[in-house]
């Protein structure tokens, strides 16, 4: 035993070895992001799903109950509701994403600006954007739509979009307010980088992911919005198949029990949107971690 | 006799993403009724995990085991919440790091002490509560108590709400006081006043204290006895005069030979190789082997046991065991003799003159506060010039002044003769970009999260357009980063991969890439452990050497800066009220805020600390507001009525 | 003096407001005078549509149109509404108390239920109880608010035979009895309840959670406060101004909701009123209700700010934190 106690010095020390983090991996949404991907392909691919064609209106099965002919029945004018949910899916989806872009846009110039500009100009459109902010959402929609265009797609996601930025811009003006002050943008400044390198290397990378989950949201509540709409009366009009003008149709299905009219785009709705809440929920934690450099 | 605390073969874990940290590791300890112990050791070392698990207040993923764990002759392992709280605040309380966040910011003190009086005293009436919290706000000595009682935590200084946080702890009476680096985030002269506290606390009431800190200074100036913890056990344990005058574990000599404040003028400090390792799991055998010069080979084996020393004495070392050879340290264990103080006058070209720098910044509610009040110096070509002064002194918004980052409202800055804050050419403004660089304190900050090693360090070559001297900005950043003193495996790392140490090389590194005639660091050590403290620091002297680069050593730590720096200067509350080489300043101070500031300052020599008057003073008070005259050949202080020169 | 200062950037706001959205709503390309003559406006000859149109002052541009429009606001005309043909001020009067009650107290009960929702959560987190109810309530927080009027409706209404599906008291029965208007007040009120409630649980428990890990927190419990305690007496405290300027801010969000339901249920309320000036460009009234909206927006927010500064005392003026080393 003595020879132990030589003297050796020091020795490197081992290197210590790396657990798989069992638990980030645990953390995404499997399920959710499964059924978003099939959900997409399904509407993307709609003609290689749908048995037959959504527009198509079967007089003689009108409101039939699911069955095997009519997998989720037909409606009141005898379109066949499995198709139309594909092809509805479509234009919710796109709604879903063209508004979340348009306001992705505006929202980060608004709020760059307004974080990397004066007092005066920040308080401006701070100050601007509360005003705009202060009539419920769906009036404003209501407005614009009508102000707008008529009950397409693209004018949907347009005005959509036009209301749903100052969420994001305040959050993306926080973090450029924040950011601004950070040690590493103050040692940029130092060594005399410009606005554009600032922007482009330090800013964007570092609140991209904080208002990615924004974003998500903001898809979201498009997509209710349009549903929401359309459901009214005054979105995409009832030739125009969307999940919300679907159920348009509502108030006579149930009237007369015809549940499914209702239930079965409702459900796929709400599917949809508490996938993309997941998959939101998931970004959120990502960003909160900010481990997504490693 | 029966002690107030025992603990015997204490372990705790942390069930973490990365696998199951070992934060403490079979801890033996007591503590006898109204004994003050201080438990030493680095960031991560275990010391809060072992308070928290004696509070019974670990958080939800951690599991604790012990064969004992007794406070006042109670078994409290496996103890009910509700039985507990019982004993929490009558028995054993708390004091916590961060006095900013130790307080409900929506209460006012007064109802926070009372509340904490009648927790344990439920039927005591109002005004009688109202009473002893007064009393409490006496006894720890908070001026004024009965204008404090009905404030805010948001209009107390730090100091003065760690002073309400220790009346909170105190209000039931405890017989044990667990302090978790009550004074690291507070001024020396702050700290030497709650570290005086607690010692009269202890000879008033009786209550004994585990006093958690990272610096021995502290521990030597107000602990009866000292455990030194690393890697989550306790390598060395004895009364205070023990460990400080005859250390026996290699990790004692290594924390006590790389503390500045115990080193000659001109003399490098020891720095201890290497980082603590990681706890998840721990290394096999002795977890300071891999950054021990004197580690036997049974060291990477077997744990060493607990060897005694004396009977109050024992260190956790195989270097103890009768079969090992004799190896013995040389460690300073006193302080050195100072040197002869030079009086000279600074020569050489000058490189950057400031000259009455004066900055307010405005306050919410009309009020403002003066960051600078007319600050004028000259630094020299090659010199290190020292700055120092305390949280709030104006130190780190001169920095950014001298860098263009802050626009100061009067006064000029002019470097190398161009008036930085003037109309500038292309050229100049291109010159200063690239002259001068800075370090900031905090280099998790600093550093684009982003952003790689490799990438970081080349960015303000990238940014100026500059042709990498060795071929590639990576051969560039590769070239610097070896010169700091990390390998190339370092290149493709990111910040949060890095620890401390590391990523203040990196932002040093970074600096240097633009090989800078001036370079500043604005506490550049603040941030770091004392073995990590004394690396940066012996990695500064040893690039100024090497490089020749001018250098503004921004700090608050008074040691750090006397080892470092040719001439020093001291700010307080904006203005600057001493300037002198420093050995002078050291030997004679002349204005009474370095006086004030050198007595605060705890010494790593508990023999001398006991032999200290306590400490007392208003910070607010002091005299500052005559020139800055020169009282000795290179000696300039301002010196008001009452102050005679020497 | 603050409050003089703060009433001035209220009444500009307004008038921004009212700008802008009588801008907006004269841009649409909709035909007023339909809402005001109906289906004979399409069989309007060229001169009668010019007379109409004058009549009415839609003849001008729309600047003038405005300030005409801001004139008679100021002497207490708000103009009529198309399509009642009754001043807009009675038409809203007629209506504001379905609304105030689906909405006010709709609102009260998500205010209250959330607080408690979160508290709960926040004091068992991560136990099996905050589990199942993250869970519960993610779901019902994806729920568009019209479908879950519509299974409401299906269920109890048209299912089972339990509830009226629609207005705010039985036909005939003016005004309604008390117990009446309950009953047609339990469908629309849970719609608006469960559609909101979630989100605002789930930021409660959040803020919350965050408090616990606050110093004081760890610090009052190793005074011997119980968790409960601390939960309620410190915790709660340092989340109420956050809590209730989200809430403020969350209003216009809340009262969308509201509208929605109200049309689902033809409910007899602003929203259902909103719905019809916006889609028929009813413009006085529409202007009139986007105003009302906005203005209780405003006044919320500024209440809010008033609460928050009573209980946190950092939000006061003047007595902010000590300047720690800003140099």
């Amino acid at each position: 035993m003595d020879e132990g106690f030589t003297l050796v010095g020091m020795r490197p020390a081992e290197p210590s070895r790396p657990v798989p983090d069992r638990r980030r991996r645990g953390g995404i949404p499997f399920l959710s992001l499964a059924f978003l991907a099939a959900m997409i392909l399904g509407c993307l691919f709609c003609r290689l799903v749908m048995p037959v064609d959504p527009g198509y209106m079967d007089l003689a099965n009108c409101a039939r109950a699911p069955g095997r002919a009519f997998l989720f029945g037909t409606d009141a004018m005898g379109r066949d509701i499995f198709s139309m949910i594909w092809y509805g899916g479509r234009a919710s989806l796109a709604v879903g994403f063209l508004a979340a872009a348009v306001s992705a846009c505006i929202a980060v110039a608004v709020g760059t600006v307004c974080g990397l500009g004066p007092d005066w100009l920040d308080g401006l459109v701070m100050r601007l954007t509360e005003i705009f902010l202060s009539i419920p959402s769906l009036l404003l929609v209501m407005l614009l739509q009508a102000a707008l265009s008529r009950s397409t797609v693209a004018g949907i996601a347009l005005t959509v979009g036009l209301t749903g930025w100052p969420r994001v811009a305040k959050v993306v003006r926080a973090q450029v307010r924040q950011l601004r002050q950070s040690g590493y943008v103050v040692a940029a400044r130092c060594m005399g980088s410009g606005l554009f390198h600032l922007l482009w290397r330090h800013l964007a990378p570092n609140f991209f992911p904080a208002i990615l989950f924004m974003v998500v949201m903001n898809v979201r509540s498009a997509i209710t919005a349009e549903a929401t709409l359309s459901f009214l009366g005054v979105g995409l009009p009832l030739e125009v198949i969307s999940w919300g003008s679907m159920l348009s149709q509502a108030e006579g299905a149930l009237t007369s029990g015809a549940w499914w009219i209702v239930v079965i785009p409702g459900l796929f709705l709400t599917a949809t949107l508490l996938a993309i809440t997941q998959v939101g929920e998931w970004l959120r934690r990502r960003a909160d971690q900010g481990g997504d450099a490693l | 006799m029966e002690k107030l605390l025992q603990i015997e073969h204490l372990s705790v874990c942390f069930d973490a993403p990365a696998g199951t940290v070992e934060a403490v590791r079979d801890v033996t300890l007591d503590l006898a009724a109204g004994e003050i112990l201080a438990l030493v050791g680095e960031s991560g070392c275990g010391k809060s995990a072992l308070c928290r698990a004696v509070m019974g207040l670990l958080p939800a993923n951690a599991r604790m085991e012990a064969a004992r764990l007794s406070v006042a002759g109670t078994d409290i392992r496996g103890l009910r919440e509700r039985d507990m709280r019982r004993l929490r605040g009558k028995v054993f309380s708390m004091v916590l790091q961060d006095p900013m966040t130790s307080l409900d910011p929506t209460c006012t003190v007064g109802a926070q002490i009372t509340e904490a009086v009648r927790s344990h005293a439920p039927k005591l009436g109002k005004d009688e509560a109202r009473r002893r919290a007064l009393e409490l706000m006496e006894l720890v000595k908070l001026d004024g108590a009965a204008a404090r009682y009905d404030r805010y935590p948001g209009e107390l200084s730090g100091g003065q709400r760690q002073l309400v946080v220790l009346a909170i702890a105190l209000a039931s009476g405890p017989k044990l006081l667990l302090a978790d680096e009550p004074t690291t985030a507070l001024d020396v002269t702050v700290q030497a006043q709650i570290l005086d506290l607690l010692r009269d606390i202890r000879r008033e009431l009786g209550t004994a204290a585990v006093l958690v800190t990272h610096d021995l200074a502290v521990a030597a100036r107000a602990a009866d006895r000292v455990a030194v913890m690393y890697a989550g056990k306790i390598v060395e344990i004895g009364r205070a005069e023990e460990v400080f005058g005859d250390p026996r574990h290699p990790y004692t000599w290594g924390l006590l030979a790389s503390l500045p404040a115990l080193a000659k003028k001109g003399e490098s400090l020891y720095a201890i190789p290497g980082m603590p390792p990681t706890l998840a799991p721990p290394p096999k055998g002795d977890a300071f082997a891999c950054r021990n010069e004197f580690a036997l080979a049974i060291d990477y084996e077997r744990q060493p046991p607990m060897f005694p020393v004396t009977d109050t004495h024992f260190a956790a070392t195989w270097l103890l065991d009768p079969r090992a050879p004799k190896v013995t340290r040389s460690v300073r264990t006193g302080l050195p003799d100072a040197a002869e103080p030079e009086r000279r006058p600074p020569a050489g070209e000058v490189l950057l003159d400031v000259k009455g720098l004066t900055h307010r910044f405005p306050l919410p509610g009309g009020r403002s506060v003066l960051a600078l009040d007319g600050v004028s110096f000259q630094i020299r070509k090659g010199e290190i010039f020292g700055l120092v002064g305390q949280s709030g002194s104006g130190k780190s918004t001169l920095a950014r002044c001298v860098m263009n980052i802050l626009r100061p409202q009067a006064g000029t800055v002019v470097y190398q003769g161009v008036d930085v804050w003037g109309r500038l050419s292309r050229a100049e403004r291109r010159m200063l970009r690239t002259d001068r660089q800075i370090v900031f304190q905090d280099s998790a900050g600093s550093l684009d999260p982003r952003m790689t090693a490799s990438e970081l360090i080349a960015e303000p070559l990238a940014v100026n357009h500059v042709v990498p001297p060795r071929g590639s900005l990576r051969a560039e950043a590769a070239f610097q980063l070896h010169y700091v003193g990390l390998d190339p495996s370092y290149l493709d790392k990111y910040p949060a991969q890095l620890s401390g140490g590391q990523r203040q090389r990196v932002a040093i590194a970074r600096a240097l890439a633009m090989e800078p005639s001036l370079l500043v660091a604005d506490e550049p050590l603040a941030a770091l452990d004392a073995s990590i403290q004394a690396q940066i620091l012996e990695l500064f002297k040893h690039l100024q050497a090497q490089h020749g680069f001018t250098f503004l050593f921004i700090a608050h730590d008074l040691a750090a800066v006397r080892h470092l720096c040719d001439r020093v200067g001291v700010l307080y509350r904006g203005k600057l009220v001493e300037l002198a080489p420093t050995e002078e300043l050291y030997v004679n101070p002349l204005h009474p805020y370095t006086r004030a500031l050198l007595e605060a300052a705890p010494l790593p020599d508990p023999v001398r600390e006991r032999r200290r008057p306590p400490c007392r003073f208003d910070e607010a008070a002091f005299d500052r507001s005559g020139p800055l005259v020169e009282a000795a050949l290179g000696h300039f202080a301002v010196l008001g009525g009452e102050e005679a020169a020497p | 003096m603050s409050v003089i200062k703060r009433l001035l950037a209220f009444l500009l706001s307004l008038l921004i407001l009212s700008a802008a959205v009588f801008w907006i709503a004269r841009l649409a390309p909709g035909d007023p005078l339909i809402s005001y003559y109906g289906e004979r406006a399409e069989r309007l000859s060229p001169a009668d549509r010019a007379r109409a149109e004058a009549a009415l002052g839609l003849d001008k541009p729309i600047h003038v149109q405005y300030l005409r429009w801001l004139q008679n606001a100021l002497r207490g005309d708000l103009g009529i509404s198309y399509k009642y043909k009754q001043n807009v001020l009675t038409v809203i009067g007629d209506r504001i108390g379905n609304t105030l009650l689906l909405g006010g107290v709709g609102y009260l009960l998500i205010f209250s239920l959330a607080l408690a929702l979160g508290l709960v959560c926040a004091r068992w987190r991560d136990r099996p109880l905050d589990k199942i109810l993250c869970k519960l309530g993610t779901v019902t927080a994806c729920i568009p608010e019209f479908w879950l009027s519509l299974l409401l409706i299906l269920v109890f209404s048209v299912t089972l035979r339990w509830l009226p599906s629609s207005g705010a008291w039985s036909l005939g029965a003016d005004g309604g009895s008390a117990a009446d208007r309950l009953r047609h007040l339990a469908l629309p009120m849970t719609a608006v309840v469960a559609g909101h409630l979630w989100y605002y649980a789930y930021t409660v428990r959040n803020l919350v959670t965050e408090q616990m890990g606050a110093g004081y927190v760890l610090l009052e419990r190793a005074e011997g406060l119980s968790r409960g305690r601390i939960l309620l007496g410190h915790c709660l405290r340092n989340v109420l101004p956050s809590y209730l300027t989200i809430m403020a801010v969350d209003l216009p969000h809340i009262l969308g909701g509201t509208y929605v339901v109200e049309t689902v249920f033809s409910y007899p309320g602003i929203g259902t009123l909103s719905y019809e000036s916006a889609r028929y460009q009813d413009y006085d009234l529409l202007m009139v209700l986007c105003l009302l909206s906005g203005a209780a927006v405003m006044v919320c927010n500024m209440l809010a700010q008033a609460v928050s500064r009573r209980v946190d005392p950092r939000m006061g003026a003047g007595m902010d934190g000590e300047v720690t080393d800003r140099g």
